[in-house]
């Protein structure tokens, strides 16, 4: 394909993204993409940038996610919104990480996550994606791949499951080690699946999602065994996300970790709270990569 | 002998797995969105030549295989062991049975072989892509025949059997492909 079919391809994607987005009534935001704070996230790194040099230096981010930005809106009463834009975040390695990629992120009000999966696979649908659409709960994939019960498995259980599959027991925390066998037993499993939604993960990998019982409600998207999109019944409240970024740069310090600090400025905007939404990041590239598989 | 942290697996790297000398095939970094990252890796046992997958979590680190790769010139076989020699040093090497595997049919006098040392001990040897062996038996040829049209079994001089033209006969020099035993042409 020469240069400009490829482009006009790829203008065609966006352009019945929009489309699917327009007939729904969801609106594109475009937000801030440098920011006062970094990304809060134990494994993501923020990309730092000094600026004003001349007049008074000052650190600047660029933001690894619109996804505060976009709650600014969602708690100002923006109502439902997406936003497809460039993302950046630092030392990430791997063939399929890069410095900076094309997220698509949105957010609807009154949606569950399962609303939500439903509403993913319909836009999967209008890009011409037709294979069947499978959802398994976290604890069905791992019962169903690795016959291990991850829900009722405590810290030292799964310690001695990951020693009996030749894999590292060393970890400080259960969600990272739950992270672990998940990787190992359970994604080469998902290589063969088209499309399919793993959702209500352990509530100790809760995130910014809310939590029901032992899990917390968030899903993500696997396609022919690749991440593409990562989606959660968004917390409302101000002082739960307080509690998560605590959480969260702790464990930065532990690790050792570039030390971050907490956006008040998102807090500060949070004292009505979130409207009850749920919100997904998909990650475009990823995501043409396997609709053309 | 040193350990290697994930971050520093490379192909080619050797690495101690179950007890065995194993060199890394390929390395596949994992980055879940959420979490922290893993290194799926491809090794291949230098000892039972079996190809193993295995999940590192990011920045554990693993034992490295005192491993030597030398080019070393094939001599002769003295009926019980494979001696070869360093053509700078000298120095020569007897190297038993056990560590020839397929490399045996392969050996020709003079021809330059690389042979695995783990911890000083020969563990494998690799003939050169193409040798040159000697046809020693086959059925009569058939003249005009080219090749494309089929073939027919031969015996080389090593011992190994090799697929040939037709138009091949006992007594000719062909050149074989070492990694998939097939015929690559007469010079």
């Amino acid at each position: 394909m020469n240069m400009r079919d490829a482009l006009k391809k790829y203008g065609c994607f966006l352009a019945n993204i929009r489309q699917f987005f327009s007939e729904r009534a969801v609106v594109e935001v475009c937000t801030p993409q440098l920011l006062d704070y970094p990304v809060t996230d134990v494994y993501i790194d923020s990309i730092a940038l000094q600026v004003n040099k001349d007049i008074g230096l000052k650190s600047k981010y660029l933001h690894t996610s619109p996804e505060l930005e976009m709650k600014k809106r969602l708690a100002q009463g923006s109502g439902d919104i997406y936003q497809i834009c460039q993302v950046f975040r630092d030392n990430e390695q791997g063939i399929q990480n890069f410095n900076e990629f094309t997220m698509l992120e949105y957010y609807r009000l009154g949606f569950d996550i399962h609303q939500l999966m439903d509403d993913m696979t319909d836009l999967l649908k209008s890009l011409g994606f037709t294979r069947p659409a499978m959802q398994l709960s976290y604890a069905q994939a791992f019962s169903e791949f690795a016959n291990i019960d991850i829900l009722k498995t405590d810290f030292d259980g799964l310690k001695k499951i990951a020693t009996a599959h030749d894999l590292c027991p060393d970890f400080e925390w259960i969600e990272d080690l739950q992270i672990l066998l998940f990787t190992a037993l359970c994604e080469p499993k998902l290589e063969k699946i088209p499309l399919c939604f793993i959702y209500d993960y352990p509530a100790s990998q809760s995130a910014l999602a809310k939590v029901q019982g032992q899990v917390a409600s968030r899903f993500e998207m696997y396609m022919y065994g690749d991440e593409v999109a990562n989606g959660y019944d968004e917390l409302q409240d101000a002082q739960d996300y307080q509690k998560c970024f605590e959480y969260e740069i702790n464990k930065r310090l532990v690790l050792g970790k570039t030390p971050v600090a907490i956006d008040k400025d998102f807090l500060s905007n949070l004292q009505n709270s979130l409207p009850q939404c749920s919100g997904v990041a998909i990650g475009l590239e990823r995501l043409l990569s396997n609709l053309l598989k | 002998m040193a350990n290697y942290s994930t971050s520093q697996f490379k192909n080619g790297l050797k690495l101690m797995l179950g007890g065995n000398p194993c060199s890394i095939i390929s390395n596949e970094i994992r980055k879940p969105g959420k979490g922290q990252a893993s290194n799926r890796v491809k090794l291949k046992d230098l000892i039972t030549g079996k190809t193993l997958e295995k999940t590192f979590k990011s920045g554990e680190s693993v034992e490295g295989a005192d491993v030597m790769e030398l080019d070393l010139q094939y001599l002769y076989n003295d009926g019980s062991q494979w001696n070869f020699m360093d053509p700078d040093s000298f120095e020569q090497y007897a190297i038993d049975d056990s560590a020839m595997d397929d490399a045996k049919g392969y050996l020709v006098e003079q021809d330059m072989c690389v042979v695995t040392l783990w911890n000083d001990n020969p563990i494998s040897v690799t003939p050169p892509n193409h040798v040159m062996l000697e046809v020693v038996d086959t059925d009569p040829g058939l003249k005009g025949d080219t090749a494309g049209t089929g073939g027919k079994p031969a015996m080389m001089n090593t011992g190994v059997v090799v697929q040939v033209p037709l138009f091949i006969s006992i007594g000719e020099k062909v050149k074989v492909d070492t990694r998939t035993n097939e015929y690559a042409g007469r010079t």
